[in-house]
């Protein structure tokens, strides 16, 4: 195996309270804790552990947005990746869903795949906890026209340099084989796949000296040949965000008899 | 030669009956046993186990009448909870002590919040038709953090049939006390002043911490965090996954940080990480109220508005007078309620060993466990099974065809952690030196990698559920989490292998089922004892004779009858003698 790209993408971080910023039409990202997508880190854990069976493999983390990018970068350094490649956007640019969509992204990933050359696979989150769009891969792979599997639970790579793959679906498992191609094998990591790993104080020291390549959005955007309109103006417009409207407190009733009838009189058993 | 009396006055007796018999002991601690007993007749409430998990018909609230209405005109945000199923889930743990809610559960988000209900949990009142003598009503508080506690702290056991409420009893209490005295507290203590008053318990309210959410930031190079009580040890290390650090204590329930200073809590890392003692380093928590307010009082700025105290330092060497945070921690909720703790965190290590290793006998095992300790052989855990728990363990995995049996004997986990492969293979290669050549163990066994170390921890990992399962009963009135007693003793290490031996023999001579297991390198040992429905009154009862001689040798070699659960509903008798000291 040669070489592994993992595209990753800081988002708030799952455990951070959401908060509307009706003024500002989306999410408050001010302050708030940020850190890589938990599929992501699932998708980063995936390539360590292939590159550990593989040697020799490199696996480069890439990440759009913001400054603050590069500290996401050096996680993943932290957790095996051999180098990064940080594709900046300019302080106004929001590094969510209503500025970066998927389109953007898998066509800016389109060309890092064709410039680095040797790329085997690319491994990517199934989406990401804020936009849960799920569409990055699946237009990478259409893209490059090159194989894909999404919501992978097991991975297996065959001598032949083919993936054996099992996946989610909702009524049960199944397996797919990507036969080796040419073209790297696009593969969405789920939860099932395995556990990431905390790394340890060595790692996080060792990842600092690691080479992260920062390049600006526009310039990559000209380096690759593609219009920075196209990339930079969203696919879909946000029209709205609103919270959900408050739980209202249940009725404790004091039987299933009781249950019966309070569910008749509100029509919702015949 | 120490001997101890413990006389228990009705009211104890009445509250304490439904979990534990109550008894008269003289102890001799010479001998390190019993000497003469002298038992009162035991009680039948105490045998009703199991108890159910939820109350059959939802009890008036005992609160003060005006006590919901001040609190929520002064704070409208202060969510507050009436609902019987809150009720009933904030008013028990994990153990097998009868449920007692609360009247209400109130979920605070400031200290400011707490403070005002404090304040308002104890005040004076006059009632119509007596001005003269004010009724000093005080309504219980328990703060909650997961619910996980294993000795009943969570139960208000409060008199059901509030016979303390009827209580007219007169008694006097300085006057200095009270916020409605217009003089100055220092004259009021020299004349010695007294006033009449009527003690009334007016009910209890959970404080439901969850609110207090907030982590702090990690400075690189700082081995601590400050976490908000409600915080949950698994959600601070998930906080603290990419930081190279991590919270080390591991009590196994996903317990709060604020709960596990209140009840000193420790576990299976303690071997290597100590307790919660030598890992706190500084807390927050607001006191209770200097002065009982009055029931109008409006005045924040009063002097019955509880204090805020801040204490400890976020340095790892401090001896700057007394050590405060030290009070707290085990305190159990009695000095105050914990808002927010400072706690020490380390560096994850880069290499981790585990290991098991059989053993004829519970002793041999046990003296091997005390050699390994005494030669300063680094070990992160150190934790031995008696037969019974991996017959518990083979019992569960039966049917798993992927998982294998293991023999039955009592058997050794260790795990062997550090910074360097090559000292903690060789902390490992001295372990084993010990176990084999010296205490004939058989079935060495170590792993590396994560999996693997898992399937050779299984046993240690599902003993709790595995023990229950063993007793087992069917599916009515069979053994539960809610009817199992779980008891904590910690020894000196050179007392370990005889008690800990001498306790499962009582359990075989007796015919009690039980399990033991332990942290054995600090010589703190668990027994599991599971209850059915159909348990008869004389196996209940020996059930907690086994108890009752296993707490006895452990005070007796100097130990303690609570090495890690905090004393919470303990045996009274027991509990006294510790705190006591020297009669």
């Amino acid at each position: 195996m040669r070489k592994i790209l993992v595209p990753i993408k800081r988002v708030i971080d799952y455990a951070q309270k959401i908060r509307v910023d009706s003024s500002k039409g989306g999410v408050q990202l001010k302050n708030v804790k940020m850190s890589m997508n938990p599929f992501c880190e699932i998708a980063v854990e995936e390539a360590i552990q292939l590159k550990e069976k593989n040697k020799g493999a490199e696996v480069v983390a890439i990440s759009v947005g913001p400054k603050q990018c590069t500290e996401t970068i050096r996680t993943a350094l932290a957790m095996g990746a051999d180098r990064g490649i940080h594709i900046e956007t300019k302080p106004d640019v929001r590094g969510d869903y209503i500025d970066l969509q998927p389109w953007a992204i898998a066509n800016l990933l389109k060309g890092i795949v064709e410039k680095e050359d040797g790329v085997d696979l690319v491994l990517l989150g199934k989406q990401s906890i804020d936009s849960d769009c799920g569409q990055t891969g699946p237009l990478l792979a259409g893209l490059l026209n090159a194989p894909q599997a999404t919501f992978a639970a097991n991975i297996e790579r065959d001598d032949d340099g083919s993936f054996t793959v099992e996946r989610e679906t909702d009524t049960g498992t199944e397996t797919i084989k990507l036969n080796a191609s040419g073209k790297p094998a696009i593969i969405t990591c789920d939860l099932r796949l395995n556990t990431p790993r905390y790394p340890t104080m060595p790692n996080i020291m060792k990842a600092k000296k690691k080479p992260v390549e920062t390049i600006s959005l526009e310039d990559m955007v000209k380096d690759l040949g593609l219009d920075l309109d196209e990339v930079l103006t969203p696919k879909n417009e946000v029209v709205e965000v609103y919270e959900p409207p408050p739980r209202k407190e249940g009725e404790t009733v004091g039987s299933v008899d009781e249950l019966l009838s309070k569910l008749r009189e509100k029509g919702l058993v015949a | 030669m120490r001997r101890l009396q413990q006389t228990i006055t009705s009211s104890t007796l009445k509250r304490r009956s439904s979990l534990c018999p109550p008894t008269v002991r003289v102890v001799d601690t010479a001998t390190a046993g019993l000497s003469s007993v002298v038992e009162q007749p035991r009680p039948q409430q105490y045998l009703i186990l199991p108890h159910r998990r939820y109350s059959s018909t939802a009890a008036a609230s005992r609160l003060p009448n005006d006590f919901l209405s001040i609190l929520k005109s002064k704070h409208p945000d202060l969510k507050i909870s009436l609902n019987k199923y809150d009720l009933d889930s904030h008013g028990h743990g994990e153990s097998h002590h009868p449920l007692s809610p609360p009247d209400a559960v109130l979920y605070p988000s400031s200290v400011e919040e707490i403070q005002d209900i404090l304040r308002l949990c104890c005040r004076e009142v006059y009632r119509e038709g007596d001005s003269d003598i004010p009724n000093v009503e005080i309504v219980s508080v328990i703060p909650y953090g997961a619910g996980t506690s294993l000795e009943g702290h969570l139960n208000f056991l409060l008199p059901q049939d509030d016979s303390d409420v009827n209580n007219n009893d007169i008694i006097e209490i300085p006057s200095s006390l009270f916020e409605s005295n217009s003089s100055s507290g220092g004259s009021q203590l020299l004349k010695n002043e007294k006033k009449k008053v009527r003690i009334k318990r007016k009910g209890g309210i959970s404080l439901d911490m969850c609110n207090f959410q907030s982590i702090g930031e990690v400075t690189p190079g700082d081995g601590f965090v400050k976490v908000g009580a409600g915080v949950t040890r698994n959600s601070l290390n998930g906080a603290l996954r990419h930081t190279g650090m991590q919270f080390m204590i591991d009590p196994g329930a996903d317990a709060t940080l604020g709960g596990m200073t209140a009840c000193g809590a420790s576990g299976t890392a303690a071997v290597k990480y100590l307790t919660m003692r030598e890992n706190v380093l500084s807390l927050t928590a607001v006191l209770p109220p200097r002065t009982i307010s009055t029931a109008a009082n409006d005045d924040t700025a009063s002097r019955s508005k509880p204090m805020v105290v801040t204490c400890g330092s976020n340095s790892f060497k401090n001896s700057a007078g007394y050590n405060l945070p030290a009070l707290f921690i085990g305190s159990e909720g009695t000095l105050g309620i914990i808002t927010d703790v400072t706690v020490k965190i380390y560096p994850i290590p880069s290499n981790v060993i585990a290991a098991s290793c059989a053993f004829d006998d519970l002793h041999t095992a046990a003296e091997a466990v005390t050699t390994i300790r005494m030669l300063g052989i680094p070990i992160s855990r150190i934790e031995l099974l008696d037969e019974i728990s991996i017959r518990a363990f083979n019992q569960s995995v039966k049917k798993d065809e992927l998982k294998p049996m293991m023999e039955e004997k009592a058997t050794l986990f260790l795990e062997f952690s550090g910074h360097s492969e090559s000292s903690v293979k060789a902390d490992l290669s001295a372990a084993q030196a010990i176990c084999v050549d010296d205490f004939q163990g058989s079935n060495f066994e170590a792993a590396t990698d994560e999996t693997t170390r898992s399937k050779l921890w299984a046993a240690r990992h599902k003993l709790y559920y595995s023990s229950i399962a063993l007793r087992g009963g069917g599916d009515n009135g069979g053994a539960t989490s809610q009817s199992t007693i779980v008891t904590d003793v910690c020894v000196p290490l050179s007392k370990f292998a005889d008690i800990i031996s001498a306790t499962a023999k009582d359990l075989r001579d007796m015919n009690v089922f039980g399990t033991c297991f332990g942290h054995a390198g600090d010589g703190n040992f668990h027994c599991i004892l599971p209850l059915r429905q159909d348990d008869t009154y004389e196996y209940k009862e020996n059930v907690f004779k086994v108890i009752d001689f296993m707490t006895e040798r452990a005070l007796s070699a100097g130990g303690t009858c609570t090495g890690e659960h905090g004393v919470g509903k303990k045996c009274s008798n027991v509990s006294l003698h510790l705190l006591q000291c020297n009669i």
